[in-house]
C-alpha cells in the first residue's frame, strides 16, 4: 500500500504517543523521541514497524513523539495515523487489529 | 482542578486583555499589530476562568506560547498546548511547523519532538514534522568544489539582480542563487523563482533554488518575545545569518556569499552589517555596489511602480527581456493585485 498524504494521530500528553506518517522512499524509517528511549526505544520501534508491515506499507516515514505510552496505545495511534494516511479510515482494518 | 482548552477570540477586548496581561506576566512585552494581526488562531487552557497557558499560530509558525510557571502542572500544560496546536494545524494539512522562542525554552520544544535548527543569544528556531532542513538540503543539486551564494527576493528580477549574479558567476566556480519563498510580495514565490531561472539560464555555472522555509524573508520572523522593537531587525537577521552559516553553507560547500548594496534601505544596510559580522571566517562576504543606469540605481521598487502606473515602456532599462516578457503577459493580474492592496513600496 502507498501512503497518500501525511497524517497524524495522538497527543503530546503523558502516557500518549504522537505519530505522524508521511510518504517515504527508503523503506520504513522511524524517527523516535522518547524519555524512555534507552530502555524501550527498540521495543517502541518494533511495535510501530509491526503495524506498518501488517498494513503492507513498504515506504513510509514515521515520526513518533512518545510520552511513555503503553504498547496498546502505540499500536492504536499507529493504526489510526496509517489509516488516515492511506485514506482508509472508514474501513476498520480487522486483519490488523 | 480540571483544565479545559478553549479557543480565544482576541478581537474581544476583554479576552485580549486577559491574554495580554497573562503573557506580560511571563515577560512577553510585544503586542504590536505587526505581531498580533497575522495570528490565525489562539487557544487558552483555563482552570475555571483563570488562564493558565496559551498558544497561537500564524500559518505554520507557533507564536505566543506561554505557560503559568507557578503551577506544578507547568510541563503538562505546555505539552497540552503544543499538542492541541499541532492537531489543529494537522487538521488543516499543515504538518511542518516552526517555532521561534527564547533559547531557554528550546529544550522544552525538543522534548516534544521539535529539532533545533539554530539558536542565537536571544532566540532559538526549531521545526517539527515529516520533513526537516536536512531533507531540504538533500534535495539541492551538489557540485564538486567550493560554491558562492546569493540570496534574493527578486520582486521582480531586475538588471540589478542580473548584474550581481553575473559578477558572482565571473569570480566563482559555481553559484547558488537562493530565491526567498515567503509569499508577501507582488510577485509570488513561484513567479519569482521562474523569473530568476529564466533570467540566468545562459549562465552555465549558476543553479537557482528555492529558499524554502529556511531562507526566509527576514521581515516575517516573529519578534514578539523581544523586549524592544529596536533590536528586532538585528535579531531576525542574526537568525537568518546563522541558518546560512551553520546549516546551509557547510552542506553545500559555500565559501562566499555575495551581497548587493542598497543605498536606499536602512533595513538592508543592517542586514548586510549583520551578515558581515556573523558569516566570516566560515563564509566570506563580498559586497557588490549596485548597478546604475543613467546615474540612477536599478531598483525593483521602480519596476513595481511602473507596473502600477502602467508605464511598461520604462521597463527596458530596468529588467532583462525575460522579466519584461513575464510582466507584459501578466500585466492585468499584477495590476489587480496592486489594486487589491498588495504593498509595493517596500524593498
Amino acid at each position: 500500500m502507498e501512503i497518500k498524504k501525511t497524517a497524524m494521530d495522538g497527543t503530546l500528553e503523558s502516557s500518549d504517543i504522537q505519530i505522524t506518517v508521511s510518504k517515504g522512499t527508503d523503506g520504513v524509517q522511524i524517527d523516535l523521541t522518547s524519555d524512555v528511549q534507552e530502555r524501550f526505544g527498540e521495543q517502541i520501534k518494533q511495535t510501530i514497524e509491526k503495524v506498518v508491515k501488517d498494513f503492507d506499507v513498504d515506504n513510509v516515514n514515521v515520526k513518533a513523539v512518545d510520552q511513555g505510552a503503553l504498547d496498546c496505545v502505540i499500536k492504536a495511534r499507529t493504526i489510526t495515523a496509517l489509516q488516515r494516511a492511506l485514506g482508509t479510515s472508514a474501513e476498520p482494518a480487522w486483519e490488523v487489529l | 482542578m480540571d483544565a479545559e482548552i478553549r479557543e480565544m477570540n482576541l478581537q474581544n477586548p476583554d479576552e485580549f486583555e486577559q491574554w495580554r496581561s497573562f503573557l506580560a506576566g511571563l515577560g512577553i512585552a510585544n503586542f504590536t499589530a505587526d505581531e498580533v494581526d497575522p495570528l490565525d488562531g489562539t487557544i487558552g487552557l483555563f482552570e475555571g476562568d483563570r488562564l493558565m497557558a496559551t498558544g497561537s499560530y500564524s500559518e505554520n509558525i507557533l507564536k505566543y506560547i506561554g505557560v503559568c510557571h507557578k503551577t506544578s502542572e507547568n510541563g503538562v500544560y505546555f505539552n497540552k498546548i503544543v499538542s492541541t496546536l499541532l492537531t489543529i494545524l494537522g487538521q488543516q494539512g499543515i504538518f511542518h511547523i516552526f517555532v521561534f522562542t527564547k533559547p531557554q525554552y528550546s529544550a522544552s520544544f525538543q522534548h516534544v519532538g521539535f529539532q533545533e535548527i539554530v539558536h542565537s543569544e536571544s532566540a532559538a528556531f526549531l521545526e517539527t514534522g515529516p520533513t526537516s532542513i536536512n531533507d531540504y538540503l538533500a534535495g539541492i543539486p551538489k557540485v564538486e568544489g567550493a560554491s558562492s551564494a546569493i540570496v534574493m527576493n527578486a520582486n521582480p528580477f531586475t538588471l540589478g539582480h542580473r548584474y550581481l549574479v553575473e559578477e558572482a558567476a565571473r569570480h566563482s566556480r559555481h553559484v547558488y542563487v537562493f530565491v526567498v519563498s515567503t509569499d508577501k510580495s507582488l510577485f509570488n514565490s513561484q513567479e519569482r523563482l521562474e523569473m530568476v531561472k529564466d533570467g540566468t539560464a545562459d549562465l552555465e555555472n549558476v543553479d537557482v533554488v528555492s529558499g524554502s522555509d529556511y531562507l526566509v524573508s527576514y521581515a516575517t520572523f516573529p519578534a514578539y518575545f523581544l523586549k524592544s522593537d529596536t533590536s528586532r531587525v538585528r535579531y531576525q537577521t542574526t537568525i537568518d545569518a546563522l541558518i546560512f552559516k551553520e546549516r546551509i553553507a557547510p552542506t553545500l560547500s559555500i565559501t562566499t556569499r555575495y551581497l548587493g548594496t542598497e543605498p536606499q534601505s536602512e533595513t538592508t544596510n543592517v542586514y548586510n552589517e549583520v551578515l558581515e559580522s556573523v558569516l566570516p571566517p566560515t563564509v566570506q562576504v563580498e559586497i557588490i555596489p549596485r548597478k546604475e543606469t543613467d546615474g540612477k540605481i536599478i531598483s525593483a521598487r521602480d519596476v513595481r511602480l511602473a507596473i502600477k502606473d502602467d508605464r511598461l515602456a520604462d521597463l527596458t532599462g530596468l529588467v532583462p527581456p525575460t522579466t519584461a516578457t513575464f510582466i507584459t503577459e501578466h500585466k492585468a493580474e499584477l495590476q489587480a493585485r496592486i489594486r487589491k492592496g498588495m504593498k509595493i513600496d517596500g524593498n
